[in-house]
């Protein structure tokens, strides 16, 4: 995703998130369950979101590797798994409505969720401040 | 290309304060969106949107010698033009190739105005400037000039309010007129398939007259738009864009534009290599795909398959907001396969997409 951020648009990054430098974010619900979806910057860089491709229930799944392809008015791009493991859920409201993801990246636009085969690893990504961070030195 | 290179719009302000997505287009720093192109999409088959496209090119072709000298450069025949009229026109290359599709007005007996497209705009004007002519003519380049388009069924409202002329001009006509006392050219045309209105002024009051379009359309529902959503709207109607659809690899009657091409008017570049053509036949023709449903979305340069064979491939592809599906422009392969009605299949990234062959265009729009 190689788009710019417009500048007057402040694109927005929670805390209890973590992120990978490919603009995907995972969030730790518990019970072995990691809830997936891309980040204000990627949906905001993507523009209007027309379509989203999404592996099925029970597709294992390999950290760094494309899992799903988001599709906009504009161009297609991979989305890549933070993590190792399998999926275990798939967002049922993106087929009818994919612009959830641009409207709420981090609410009901989430993509998948994840068993993790190693939980662990959650914890290696990247924090939402080392994100921005990231994200200012890119631009 | 670095952006330091690129040309800017005079109304980079305007866009900025808009809070648009600016982007390099053919040479050009241009608003790719603002709303987002959806939004923008809508805006302008519901309602109106206004467009800057001041990258295109913009050209005055003016003397006793403007007729015969550009009947030589262009397909369509000029002298059936009458003043106030524009055509439709292509610039090929001696094998029928294309250079270039650009629209002629005839805004007064001697004078032409040519808008090229911004990518080949340099290359259409050494055409112009190496065209031999017996009778005089002068080239005028308008790189002065802004380019603004209002597009959608209620564009004639808002350019009406603030030019009396729009409310009576047909389609494919022209005028001049003015604003703040600079010339305008106003005529009745676009890329959209909307009833529209494009207007060349001088740069110095252009920021005014975007203002003044925007300021109207608003109450209405109409809102600024950028390249993106054109790109979906003149998709839509299978409208083919130079560069992408269009090029000199392929000829007039390959991209299906022998409706724009005269051959009784006399000679013109690329004329006999397209009667050769016509002769031996086409090795491919550009057709609409209509994919079968939303989850493949074909893009440019995917080949187009039937069974194990490759018999083409897709020069522009998006999703039809209007259909809920996805559209491309592509060259096929004659011998069957190219014919209206043939199903055949995308290769989307190595996935399969079944897709019906139509004639464009893929919405029910008419810009008359």
């Amino acid at each position: 995703m190689r788009a710019r951020v417009r500048k007057e648009k402040t694109v927005e990054f929670p805390d209890e998130l973590r992120y990978t430098k490919e603009h995907e974010w995972a969030f730790d619900e518990g019970k072995g369950r990691v809830r997936v979806g891309i980040t204000d910057y990627a949906q905001d860089a993507l523009g209007d979101v027309v379509y989203v491709d999404l592996p099925e229930i029970g597709t294992p799944v390999q950290a760094d590797q494309p899992f799903g392809e988001v599709e906009s008015t504009k161009s297609v791009s991979d989305v890549f798994s933070p993590l190792s493991g399998t999926v275990v859920e798939r967002n049922p409201l993106l087929e009818e409505h994919p612009e959830l993801v641009n409207e709420q990246p981090y609410a009901d636009g989430w993509l998948v969720i994840i068993e993790p085969s190693e939980p662990e690893a959650l914890k290696s990504l990247l924090d939402a401040s080392t994100y921005r961070a990231f994200l200012d030195a890119q631009a | 290309m670095d952006e330091e290179e690129l040309r800017h719009s005079p109304l980079e302000a305007e866009h900025a304060s808009r809070g648009a997505r600016m982007g390099p287009f053919a040479g050009w720093l241009m608003p790719i969106e603002y709303a987002g192109a959806l939004k923008e999409h809508e805006a302008v088959r519901a309602r109106v949107g206004v467009f800057d496209l001041t990258h295109l090119g913009k050209v005055d072709v003016i003397g006793p010698g403007a007729l015969g000298m550009l009947q030589r450069v262009v397909t369509n025949d000029l002298s059936k033009a009458a003043e106030g009229e524009a055509l439709y026109s292509l610039v090929l290359n001696e094998g029928g190739g294309v250079i270039e599709d650009l629209i002629v007005y005839r805004l007064e007996d001697q004078r032409y105005f040519v808008v090229p497209n911004a990518a080949n705009s340099q290359r259409v004007l050494q055409i112009l400037e190496e065209t031999p002519s017996e009778e005089r003519l002068h080239l005028m380049y308008h790189q002065d000039w802004c380019f603004l388009a209002v597009q959608g069924p209620q564009s004639v409202r808002v350019a009406a309010e603030i030019f009396p002329d729009a409310e009576n001009l047909a389609f494919m006509r022209c005028v001049e007129t003015e604003y703040h006392r600079r010339p305008v050219i106003l005529t009745r045309s676009g890329y959209t398939g909307e009833v529209g209105f494009e207007l060349f002024t001088y740069q110095d009051i252009a920021a005014d007259l975007w203002g003044a379009l925007l300021e109207t359309a608003a109450p209405i529902g109409g809102m600024a738009c950028g390249l993106a959503a054109r790109d979906v709207l003149r998709l839509e109607m299978g409208y083919p864009l130079y560069g992408q659809d269009l090029f000199e690899s392929v000829t007039a009657l390959e991209a299906g534009l022998s409706w724009a091409v005269s051959f009784d008017k006399g000679d013109f570049r690329g004329r006999e290599a397209l009667l050769k053509q016509k002769e031996l036949g086409l090795p491919s023709r550009l057709r609409g795909l209509l994919m079968d449903d939303r989850r493949r979305i074909p893009r440019a340069h995917y080949p187009v398959m039937r069974g194990d064979g490759i018999i083409g491939e897709v020069t522009s592809g998006t999703f039809s907001p209007l259909l809920q599906k996805g559209i491309a422009l592509a060259y096929l392969r004659p011998g069957g396969v190219a014919e209206i009605g043939e199903k055949v299949e995308v290769d989307v990234r190595g996935r399969r997409g079944g897709a019906t062959v139509v004639r464009p265009p893929f919405v029910d729009r008419s810009p008359r």
